[in-house]
């Protein structure tokens, strides 16, 4: 076909953006230029044409099942903890450890003021992040040795597969530091779960849960971290004091999940 | 379009689910599911399957949402659940071939009478019969070219948001919807009725 006279042919990435209007608006009047001379580029773009169409005209299916996001965290926490179970779709690992009450604004946020207090009570009311001191976090467990307080779960299908939680305590000042370590042992990574670590009150004002946020760096897997946390800033509620239950839940991807529970205490 | 407003009416969503608002996010939910769950479905096959990544894709989203920043939520919605149905992918195959939807057994399925058991009213099984040909052509794809053509053809994304969704040049996306439909044009014209237009009368 005469070049001189019509633009160059297009190519197919600019036919496909063209029927999308993707091109810019002297790239889009080019092409329309061309096909409008060549029958040959009016029937490749009146092809692609109909199969963008075929591809618009799958229809659009509903999902069998409703979307959710975890209500009752905290109920799960009180039936999950003897074992996988099977549920939540979701692949989740929570810790939930119990501290006392603290003051804490997401507190207010949450299940006080939005006037939704049984949809709100189980979920975490705050979540924290870890101090960022690895190295001496890891000392600071390694120090206190095996008899910190610990916790392993096994998988009951199978006796390979385990939970465990460690805290470099049992009992915290208000003012302390709790440091934690979370690993599972015989998970294949195809069997690859998300971690979460709740911290749950277990006494004086029940139902209040922080979520321990796990180390930004931590791999997804293997699961295996350790990390510490200022209980100050968990904005617990007050009176701080009391008896709580740090819980790691970890879900697999096929939907079954197992929880390993410790309980630690807060002192004033 | 209504992109924008969508998009203002997420960012109070976001905003407010961000504080820990659960019904903020379950709105979103209801907002997102339907082509969340399509995309998954187009990409990885089953059902089952596609539920579980949007189901995931939610979840994550709810315990990350205090990362989100100026990023619009659907690209970053998109985005998890694209790296989710990849993720299935690496996997493996653990569910194998898709007894009814593998695009493997296009032609067998014919011979075997496998792909359509179910006596449907003639008309209602075309349409099924097309859906099933496109649906193969575009789980033949490679990864790549297939969440492109399904972002932008299945969900209706503009190219830029796609772009943010997979993280990749607008080039590149522009290149990957192109190839894929080239790819899918020439699964589909491998059936002689699948185009019935007038320009295959004379032209061909």
């Amino acid at each position: 076909m005469p070049s001189d006279r019509i633009p160059v042919e297009p190519t197919l990435e600019e036919l496909s953006a063209y029927l999308d209007h993707e091109l810019d608006a002297a790239a889009q009047a080019r092409v329309a230029e061309h096909v409008a001379g060549c029958a040959e580029c009016t029937r490749r773009l009146e092809r692609l044409r109909e199969t963008v169409h075929a591809v618009r005209a799958l229809p659009m299916e509903t999902p069998s099942r409703t979307f959710t996001i975890p209500a009752q965290r905290r109920q799960s926490f009180r039936w999950a903890p003897l074992g996988w179970i099977g549920g939540a779709a979701a692949a989740l690992l929570i810790v939930v450890a119990g501290v006392t009450q603290l003051h804490g604004p997401s507190f207010s946020t949450t299940a006080a003021s939005k006037g939704a207090g049984a949809q709100y009570a189980a979920a975490p009311n705050s979540q924290v992040a870890p101090l960022e001191r690895s190295n001496d976090t890891a000392s600071a467990l390694a120090q206190r040795g095996a008899s910190a307080n610990s916790k392993t779960v096994v998988d009951p299908q199978s006796s390979s597969r385990s939970l465990t939680i460690s805290a470099d305590a049992s009992s915290y000042a208000a003012s302390g530091i709790m440091t934690i370590h979370v690993t599972t042992r015989g998970l294949s990574s195809a069997e690859a779960a998300s971690v979460r670590v709740l911290l749950m009150r277990e006494t004086g004002q029940p139902g209040y849960t922080v979520r321990l946020e796990p180390p930004s760096n931590a791999p997804t897997y293997p699961v295996d971290w350790e990390a510490a946390y200022s209980i100050s800033q968990m904005h617990l509620p007050a009176p701080v004091a009391g008896r709580y239950s740090l819980q790691v839940t970890i879900t697999k991807s096929d939907g079954q999940s197992l929880t390993a529970t410790l309980p630690v205490t807060i002192t004033p | 379009m209504v992109a924008s407003n969508k998009s203002n009416d997420d960012r109070d969503l976001v905003g407010r689910a961000r504080r820990g608002d659960r019904e903020a996010f379950t709105q979103l939910i209801m907002q997102y599911q339907v082509p969340l769950y399509n995309m998954a479905l187009r990409m990885v096959g089953r059902p089952d399957d596609a539920a579980d990544i949007a189901q995931e894709a939610f979840l994550r989203a709810w315990e990350k949402i205090r990362t989100l920043r100026d990023a619009p939520f659907k690209s970053w919605l998109f985005q998890i659940g694209a790296n989710l149905c990849y993720d299935h992918f690496r996997r493996g195959k653990r569910y194998g071939v898709m007894p009814d939807e593998d695009q493997a057994s296009t032609q067998t399925s014919n011979v075997l009478g496998l792909g359509f058991s179910t006596p449907d009213p003639q008309e209602r099984a075309e349409a099924n019969e097309r859906t099933r040909l496109v649906r193969d052509s575009i789980s033949a794809l490679d990864h790549d070219m297939r969440i492109a053509i399904i972002l932008r053809d299945v969900n209706g994304m503009a190219y830029d948001e796609i772009a943010a969704v997979l993280r990749v040049p607008l080039g590149t996306v522009k290149s990957r919807i192109a190839r894929a439909r080239a790819q899918v044009q020439e699964r589909l014209q491998q059936h002689p009725d699948f185009f019935p237009t007038r320009e295959d009368a004379h032209a061909e």
